[in-house]
Parts: structure tokens; C-alpha cells; sequence
């Protein structure tokens, strides 16, 4: 069908209805048409396309799923045809809360087994859905197609929703009002700009007269693609320069992947599903894209090269002296925090150490001081403790919330850091230190309560500290740092995938572009990492390591952060040869537990910074996760500039959401 | 027919501390590590095994089992093909709670038709022996639900462990036969080529 005719897929919108009771001749008195909305090219000629999806039944309207599969065709030269299902960019990310509609699954009941049958590349009238073929006759009456040429004028309407008039020259009828209750008309009208001039008519707001195709915008587009970062894909790139800037660069460099590759069927509707969903579930993807997608300011962030880093001994018993005064306070704290991030500490200061980082010493404190506040929250810790001690079997029957915190952490207990030496074998006083801590930490933050991954980050401190009371407030302070991770709404955990990914689309945005493709752009497969700091991820010698150099603070804000980036920049290039999809990422990260080198990681990881800190115009939403606000400018040098919002602290909230410019490609 | 392979996705859901994990990994390596840790994030792993001459990938997921994570696991619960429900016979909370778990994974997994889904329920930990759930309890539970297969396993022994597994597939494969019967153009899917993933994990 589609052999001797090139087809692609410039833009594609689900969830675009007609409303069949108010066109002529409906019939379907109360049910709405929903179906797909399509800009082609085809053959050489830009077409919009209009096809009623299986199942519209309003009765769906239930959940806020966002099913928005779609077909994808490409061409090869040689008429070879390559087929590729392909998820349509969601410019939305932010969770649905109002009601929308759901589309059935074409999987027909069917599970995982059901790679997307019918690719219906050619567009063929009747859908091919399963199931669907008792109402293709009826709905595929209204399916419309027109070229862009025929295209005169659009009115854009309001009534709680978008809707578009489309009206079309005089020898053709004009197609049925298009409702956008999903929203989108924005989008589609910014991909029609793309091939048409689009002008508000005079006097008219809403009123958009469309002229002649025009096809120059796109070649600018072309001339601004980064060679470096699609040197794999570039020629191709450069055939497909629409598909390219309207697909946005992921899917497409994904395709193009697939097509080299030969391969078939890479995706499947259950890993792009449990994508979309935890897309839901972490919002706030769209961070750095600029406001106006049709107007796309394409700067590439000019990164240096990564400058070499050395790493040192670790800070020696004999060192740590050199910074303590003849009363005990901490000396020369920026310098020793410095050779501590370079090189860590030894074993034998740790315990000293660490409540100086941790911050249950104050480092100005005297000797004579710090007994005092021992004293105290010796006292306040077993105040603490008493009180869960004390509570009656009965008392605790009737106490749902310290039953279920209390077996959660009996169980947690029994299976945290088993093979270390403090905590293995039965009965090891180590083990009901771990429990009663977690227990108390319960009395002192009883919102919060018992949540896994806790145990993980208590483990290493009270290995460190052998001693309870001072491992519980050093653990309290490290819960300071990570209390978001563990809330109800796990916001840390999403807040600091928003910025990783951030992060990583400045740093590597070929690699970035191949997650998103991937339908892992979120990086969730970085869960592990991020909650419980490495953890799981690294020996416990070498965590012990990695949380004194990260306590230090240097040399920036959430230098974590660039850590998963060090790593992911070492696993690039085997996911990307290896081709891996969404669930051999995951499991490729998963088991990298262990395998890592960690001053390798430190060292990259600080390379990584220095570079980033190096890098001109630094976006305001990298400069802010990494705690590099930019000063206010001085008052007499205060004239207004390109990007001068961002610099400004007062409106780092705002330029961090609208993505002030330097925007990204997306 | 034989050189073609069915991936079947299966996720083990239960309590914290049933023991889903160390039924995966016994299941997969056949190995028991009481030391274990307890699951953070989602896991999976692979295994290839030939059922009633049928060719089958098993995708095994694995799950944190704590009720804070659910945002972050429920997602990983699409397109499942069977589901093994799991608790502990030396913790009647776990036996408890085996209703919400259906409930959560039909809710989440969006699953068409609930009655005809294929669970499995395994009572893990049956080496132990101060028991708070009862075989009849079980079995009853099951017959009540939607008569559903009711395994006692241990994963320290290796007791059941491969015969649930077993049993799982031929459940999903006994439904797709009949969904086959139904729809003729499905049995491309049921034969199509093995995903990539299927190679590279092992």
C-alpha cells in the first residue's frame, strides 16, 4: 500500500473529538467522535488527517491515563519498509488531575504479547483495530483528510475547551469542528506554522488566515543541527530535517537507530505504558522547554573539555590535629572540608569526624561545650527511646501506625548490611542498636515514621559511631538532608530526578535524547541511587567514602547529582551500542550494584563540575540545582540584557520554570 | 514452532518481608541468600524455560513492598501477564492483606477483565515452623476469590517454588489458546520473534 508512496508523520494528537450531535446529518445523538488528529507528508504534499480511534465511548471517562501510542513509517531509499511504533511526545508531563478521557487498548485484553498489531503506515481507512470492526463503518465516516494547500482559514473557539473551526477552499467541504478536550490545539497550530503562514486576520482575534506552504523554516532548522551530538545520525538528520524538529530529536533518533540496526519491533506497548504512568507519577519533565514551542531557541551549552582531577590521601589523624584549636574547636574548617572532599578521611577520625559533617557538633564548638550538648541529647535520646519502650501490648494493639513501624523495621533489621561483621549472625548487638535507633527515630519524627530505605542510611553511621545515642542524632542529621525522599509524596525523590534529568540533558543530550526515546528520560531506573545516596550501589567501605565527601558540601549543592552523572556517562556508550530499551536499562543500572569504582566516580564527577562551572551563560535552572546562583548584578551596571530575569535571585523561581533562556534543543 | 518464544511478564506482590525477592532468586539462580536486602525500587529478572513444548521468556518483576512507594511501583504493573500473590504462613498481617493486593494490581495493572485474570497465591516460608495461616485458610481464601492456585512454597528449600512458576505459565499460555481460538490474527503475536531483551539479559 504504502510502497510506492513516502508517508510521514509530522505531528500527531489522540484525544481530538468531533461532536457528531452538532454536525449535520449526526446521528449519534449523545456520544462524541474521539480519534487522532495528523499532520502528514506525503508524498511531497503536507496533509492533515483526521481518523476516528475504535472506541469513544464517554463512558470512559475515568482515568487519567495517557495512552497516546502512534505509528510511525519511514522509507529507506532502496523502498526497503521499515516499520517503527513510536509514542508521541507528550509536551505535558504534569499529572492530569482533571477528568480525561481513556482510550481501550488495542491490545485487546491481551497483555504483553501484543506488540501494537496493526501499523497502519499507510493510513488506511478502515482501522484495523481488533474489535473495533462493528463500528469501523460508522466511525470511519467521519474521517476527513485535506491537504494544507486547501487550507483557508481557522477560527479558534472556547467553551471550556479549544475548538477549531477549519474551513477550506471553496471546492471543498469544510470538515467537522475538531474539540480539543485534551488539549493540544496550541501544538497543532504551532506544527501547521511549520508549513504554513498563519496570520491573525485583521480585526479578527479569532480568526487565523493560513497562506501557501512554506517550506524555509525548516531548512533554518536543518542548519542549526549540532553535528557533535547526532554524529551517528547526522546524515539522516539532515533528509529528515521536519520530522526531526516536529518529532523532537529522541523519537526520531531512535528510529533512525532502529532502522540501522535492522530491528523490529523494539518497542511494546507495556514498557511505553509503565512510562507514561510514571511520567504521571514525576511531573515537571518540561522544566527547561521553553514556553512557546513554536519558537524554539536552539543554543547549544558550549561545554569545555572535562579538565583532569586528582584525588589525595585521606585526611590523616595527624592533619585532623593540625585543625583543632588548644580548646577543641575546629580551625581552617573551609581548608580541612577541602582535603576531606578530596580524598576522604581515615577510618580512625571518622567517628570524630562525621559529627562535625554531619552536623551534630557545631565546628566552632569548644571540648568543654560539646560534653555539655552530649549530655543533653544523651538525656533527650532516652527520653526518646522510653517512650516506645513503654508502650503496652496492649497500648500497641490498639496503635496501628507503631504496630505497622515496628514490624516493618523487625523485618528491615533482619535484612540490612547481614554480612557485615557488626551486624552478622543471630542475636549481634548490632542489630538491636539498628532496631532501637529506628525505633526512636520514630518518637522523633512520628510523621514520618518507619520508611524503607532508612535502614540502609542508618547502617554505615552507627558502624561508624558504635554508640547509640550519638549514631542516632548523627543519623538525625543525615534525615535532615534526605527527609524528602521518604514523604508521603516522595517529592525529594521527584524533585531530584527533574533535576538529574536536567542535568544530563546539558551534559550529554545525544545520550539524553536516546533515554527519552527509550521512554526513560525520567530516569527512574536512578530510584535506588538517589533514595538511599549509593548505598546499595557500592561496597560499604566505599560508601563510608563517598558520604564523607559528600557531607563536606563541595563543591556544590547536590553534587550527587553529578554522580549519577559520572556513572551514566560511563554506561552510556554500552546502552546505546547494546541498543537497550526501558527494561534492559533498568536492569543494566540495577546490577551495576557493586561493580563501581568509586574514587573513579569521585574524580569524574568533580571533572564533570568543574566543567559545567566553566561553561558561559549557564542556564539558570543547572546554575540553581547546583547552587550556583549568579550574584545580582552591581546597581550601576544594571541595563537591561538578553536573560537578565535569570540573573536576578528574586526570580529564580519563574526563569527555573519557564526555562530562561539559554533553552535547550528539545 | 518451537524456535518461536513468548515473553510473559509475571510480578510477585505481597508484603514487605514475605520473601518475594528470595522466590524470584531461587526461582531464577536457584540460589537462597538469607542475608538478602530488602528490595528498593523495582527489580526483574529473566528466565528461559520451555512449557508443554512452549518456548517461554518469564519476566520476573519484583517490587518494594511498602505501602510509600506505591506511586513509584504501581506503574511497573502494566501489561503484566500473570500476577503471583504472596505472603508468609508465619504472618497472618501478610495472609491479610492478600485482598488489597489483588485490588491494588487490578486496579493499577488495568486489567480488562479481573475474573479471568490468572493469579497465583503462594504461602511462602512453609520451612518455618510456628505457622499463623493454615493450609485450609489458604486454600479457602483462594476458592473464594476467584479460585485461584494456591502453592506453599518455601524459597529457603526450594519447595514449589519451579512448580508455581510452572504452573503460572501454563495459566497465561491456557488464556491466550482460547483468546487465540477467538481471534485469529492474535496468534501472530503469540509466535512473534523474541524481543531483544530476551538476548541480553540473563
Amino acid at each position: 500500500m504504502a510502497a510506492d508512496s513516502v508517508l510521514k508523520v509530522l505531528f500527531e494528537l489522540e484525544g481530538v473529538f468531533i461532536h457528531p450531535s452538532s454536525e449535520e446529518g449526526g446521528s449519534e445523538q449523545d456520544s462524541l467522535i474521539s480519534g487522532c488528529l495528523r499532520i502528514v507528508d506525503k508524498d511531497a504534499d503536507v496533509l492533515v488527517e483526521y481518523r476516528p480511534l475504535e472506541d469513544s465511548d464517554p463512558s470512559n471517562m475515568l482515568c487519567a491515563g495517557k495512552d497516546s501510542s502512534s505509528v510511525m513509517e519511514w522509507d529507506q531509499c532502496s523502498g526497503e519498509k521499515l516499520l517503527e511504533t513510536q509514542q508521541s511526545y507528550e509536551t505535558e508531563w504534569d499529572m492530569i488531575n482533571a477528568v480525561s478521557f481513556k482510550r481501550r487498548s488495542v491490545t485487546n485484553g491481551e497483555g504483553s504479547l501484543n506488540p501494537a498489531p496493526c501499523l497502519p503506515g499507510s493510513l488506511n481507512p478502515a482501522p484495523c483495530l481488533p474489535g473495533s470492526l462493528n463500528h469501523s463503518s460508522e466511525r470511519s465516516r467521519w474521517a476527513f483528510s485535506f491537504s494544507l494547500s486547501d487550507l483557508r482559514c481557522i477560527r479558534v473557539k472556547e467553551q471550556g475547551w479549544s475548538f477549531l473551526l477549519l474551513q477550506l477552499s471553496e471546492s471543498c467541504r469544510s470538515p467537522p469542528a475538531l474539540h480539543f478536550h485534551q488539549g493540544g490545539s496550541r501544538d497543532f497550530l504551532d506544527s501547521l506554522r511549520r508549513f504554513a503562514v498563519i496570520s491573525q486576520a485583521a480585526g479578527e482575534e479569532v480568526c487565523l488566515m493560513v497562506s501557501s506552504p512554506n517550506r524555509a523554516l525548516s531548512q533554518s532548522f536543518e542548519n542549526l543541527l549540532d553535528e557533535n551530538n547526532f554524529g551517528l545520525v547526522n546524515q539522516k538528520f539532515r533528509n529528515d530535517p521536519y520530522v526531526t524538529t516536529l518529532g523532537g530529536f529522541s523519537k526520531v533518533t531512535n528510529y533512525i537507530f532502529d532502522a540501522f540496526r535492522g530491528t523490529e519491533e523494539q518497542h511494546q506497548r507495556p514498557p511505553e505504558e509503565v512510562a507514561d504512568l510514571l511520567g504521571e507519577v514525576i511531573p515537571g519533565l518540561e522544566i527547561n522547554q521553553q514556553e512557546e514551542p513554536g519558537f524554539e531557541v536552539i543554543t547549544r551549552m558550549d561545554l569545555g573539555v572535562r579538565p583532569p582531577v586528582s584525588r589525595r590521601d585521606p585526611v590523616s589523624s595527624e592533619e585532623w590535629s593540625r585543625h583543632q584549636d588548644a580548646e577543641g574547636r575546629m580551625i581552617n574548617v573551609p581548608l580541612l572540608k577541602q582535603i576531606i572532599f578530596k580524598g576522604g578521611l581515615c577510618h580512625a577520625k571518622r567517628k570524630e569526624a562525621w559529627k562535625f559533617l554531619l552536623g551534630f557538633f557545631p565546628w566552632e564548638s569548644t571540648v568543654e561545650e560539646r560534653k555539655v550538648l552530649h549530655r543533653d541529647k544523651t538525656d533527650e535520646y532516652f527520653r526518646m527511646k522510653l517512650q516506645w519502650k513503654s508502650v503496652s501490648e496492649q497500648q500497641e494493639r490498639r496503635n496501628s501506625k507503631l504496630r505497622d513501624c515496628r514490624s516493618l523495621i523487625e523485618k528491615d533489621v533482619n535484612r540490612t548490611d547481614r554480612t557485615n561483621r557488626f551486624y552478622e549472625g543471630l542475636d549481634n548487638p548490632g542489630l538491636v542498636l539498628l532496631h532501637d535507633i529506628l525505633m526512636t527515630y520514630c518518637m522523633y519524627d512520628f510523621d514520618l515514621g518507619y520508611v524503607q530505605g532508612m535502614s540502609d542510611l542508618l547502617s554505615p553511621v552507627l558502624y561508624v559511631m558504635e554508640s547509640e545515642v550519638d549514631a542516632f542524632w548523627c543519623f538525625v542529621s543525615f534525615m535532615d538532608q534526605m527527609h524528602q525522599n521518604f514523604e508521603e509524596q516522595m517529592q525529594g525523590m521527584k524533585t531530584q530526578l527533574i533535576q538529574l534529568s536536567t542535568l544530563l540533558r546539558l551534559l550529554d543530550l545525544s545520550f539524553w535524547n536516546y533515554l527519552e526515546a527509550q521512554d526513560s528520560g525520567y530516569l527512574y531506573f536512578c530510584f535506588r541511587w538517589l533514595l538511599i545516596r549509593f548505598k546499595r550501589e557500592l561496597s560499604f567501605q566505599d560508601v563510608l567514602r563517598l558520604w564523607e565527601v559528600m557531607w563536606t558540601g563541595l563543591p556544590c549543592q547536590n553534587f550527587h547529582l553529578l554522580l549519577c552523572c559520572a556513572i551514566l556517562d560511563s554506561e552510556k556508550q554500552k546502552i546505546m551500542e547494546e541498543n537497550y530499551g526501558f527494561n534492559e536499562i533498568l536492569k543494566h543500572i540495577n546490577e551495576l550494584s557493586m561493580k563501581l569504582e568509586i574514587e573513579e566516580i569521585l574524580q569524574k564527577a568533580e571533572g564533570i563540575g568543574l566543567q559545567i562551572k566553566s561553561c558561559k551563560d549557564l542556564p539558570a535552572s543547572i546554575s540553581s540545582i547546583l547552587g550556583w546562583d549568579p550574584p545580582a548584578p552591581p546597581p550601576a551596571l544594571r541595563t537591561p540584557q538578553r536573560g537578565a530575569a535569570c540573573s536576578s535571585p528574586l526570580s529564580r523561581d519563574s526563569s527555573a520554570q519557564n526555562g530562561c533562556s539559554p533553552a535547550f534543543i528539545s | 514452532m518451537t524456535t518461536k518464544t513468548s515473553l510473559l511478564k509475571v510480578i510477585l506482590l505481597g508484603d514487605g518481608g514475605v520473601g518475594k525477592s528470595s522466590i524470584m532468586n531461587r526461582y531464577v539462580t536457584n540460589k537462597f541468600d538469607a542475608h538478602l536486602f530488602h528490595t528498593i525500587g523495582v527489580e526483574f529478572l529473566n528466565k528461559e524455560l520451555e512449557v508443554d513444548s512452549h518456548q517461554v521468556t518469564l519476566q520476573i518483576w519484583d517490587t518494594a513492598g511498602q505501602e510509600r512507594f506505591r506511586s513509584l511501583r504501581t506503574p511497573f504493573y502494566r501489561g503484566s501477564d500473570c500476577c503471583l500473590l504472596t505472603f508468609s504462613v508465619d504472618d497472618s498481617q501478610s495472609f491479610l492483606n492478600l485482598g488489597n493486593w489483588k485490588k491494588e494490581f487490578i486496579y493499577y495493572a488495568d486489567v480488562k477483565e479481573p475474573e479471568k485474570f490468572p493469579f497465583v497465591v503462594l504461602g511462602n516460608k512453609v520451612d518455618v515452623t510456628e505457622r499463623q495461616v493454615s493450609t485450609e485458610e489458604a486454600q479457602q481464601w483462594c476458592q473464594e476469590n476467584g479460585n485461584f492456585p494456591y502453592y506453599e512454597t518455601s524459597a529457603k528449600d526450594a519447595t514449589n517454588v519451579a512448580i508455581a512458576f510452572d504452573e503460572a505459565v501454563r495459566r497465561v499460555l491456557a488464556l491466550e489458546e482460547r483468546t487465540d481460538h477467538l481471534i485469529p490474527t492474535d496468534t501472530v503475536k503469540l509466535h512473534r520473534k523474541p524481543r531483544s531483551a530476551t538476548s541480553c539479559c540473563s
